[in-house]
């Protein structure tokens, strides 16, 4: 698995806090990610849901800056000093409790996503979304969302940890 | 929409951070719910305070968007009756995969192969739910069929 350089959380955090505001002061648009997955079904998918609202246009923003992140991912491993090594590890902890064989490994994360897709669709957002910019807004569903999101994570995390192992 | 391409090295520069605070590391995850390490909750609280304080110099000084130029829209999201369980869904699957919508296209472009699985379950998962949606909107306007179905469920 790729190492990569870790900054202390504060300074990861002031660093995310102040991409946010860059964003929104040169572009308008408020951080958000997990809208723009529907952009990718907009382009497979005669559905209705994806063709009106934020998906008239699925060719948008969202859909540039879905494309942009994984490069990112791939800048912030070409630049720490190991170098890129493609593995299906899930680091020392998650591999204690997610079985190897890959077919099962896939069909976990592949609930996991399922999970996560459907979930921030209910909730109308996910992790940058709701917490990072709703919160930052003082959006009080983005707060209730927030809570939802972290006592849905403790659940599976306790579970998987300390009562499956 | 000229705009739009601007979002490529923004992405390129969120996914960046991302990496770099820690949230492409699945085992932040784990020690984050296991309350070992707070390392993500110092990212996101931090980044919370950080926005807070722009977001409120960007209001006050009623600043218009760079490009554009359209004063900025701050309204939050709103409440709905799906908010409170599609959230606690998304932090099942959040601490199942490991990674959120944004951490998991950053770990793909480290690598770290788990999460072509999670981000093909994110697809479906977005899927399920424009699915869904368009499912209710063929029975709304048939509700004598609606109560053909109930009916037997209040005999039983």
């Amino acid at each position: 698995m790729t190492e990569v350089i870790v900054w202390d959380g504060w300074i990861g955090g002031i660093a995310i806090g102040l991409y946010a505001i860059f964003q929104v002061w040169l572009t308008g648009k408020l951080l958000g990610v997990s809208t723009g997955y529907g952009n990718l079904c907009s382009f497979t998918s005669r559905l209705p849901f994806f063709h009106r609202d934020s998906y008239s246009q699925p060719n948008n923003w969202r859909l540039w800056f879905l494309i942009g992140i994984p490069l990112g991912g791939l800048m912030a491993s070409f630049t720490s000093p190991e170098s890129l090594n493609l593995s299906f590890s899930l680091g020392d902890m998650y591999n204690t409790v997610i079985p190897k064989p890959i077919w099962l490994r896939g069909l976990l994360l592949t609930l996991g996503g399922v999970l996560i897709g459907y979930g921030s669709r209910l909730a109308g957002g996910c992790t940058s979304g709701h917490t990072i910019t709703g919160v930052s807004l003082l959006n009080w569903p983005s707060l209730v969302a927030s809570a939802g999101f972290f006592i849905g994570g403790t659940v599976t995390v306790q579970v998987m940890f300390n009562l499956l192992v | 929409m000229k705009d739009k391409i601007l979002f490529l090295p923004l992405g390129i520069l969120f996914g960046f951070l991302l990496s770099r605070a820690g949230a492409t590391t699945y085992d932040f995850y784990a020690q984050l719910f296991l309350f070992q390490d707070l390392q993500l909750l110092w990212v996101i609280s931090v980044a919370i305070v950080v926005g807070l304080l722009g977001i409120g110099l960007l209001k006050l000084t009623n600043f218009k968007a760079l490009v554009g130029g359209k004063s900025i829209d701050f309204k939050g999201k709103p409440y709905r009756p799906s908010l409170i369980p599609g959230a606690v869904l998304f932090g099942l699957g959040w601490g199942l995969a490991g990674a959120c919508p944004g951490t998991v296209l950053a770990m793909l472009g480290e690598g770290k192969l788990g999460a072509i699985f999670t981000i093909f379950g994110i697809i479906l998962g977005t899927y399920l739910y424009g699915w869904q949606v368009g499912l209710r909107m063929d029975t709304k306007p048939q509700p004598s069929a609606d109560q053909i179905i109930v009916k037997p469920d209040i005999i039983s």
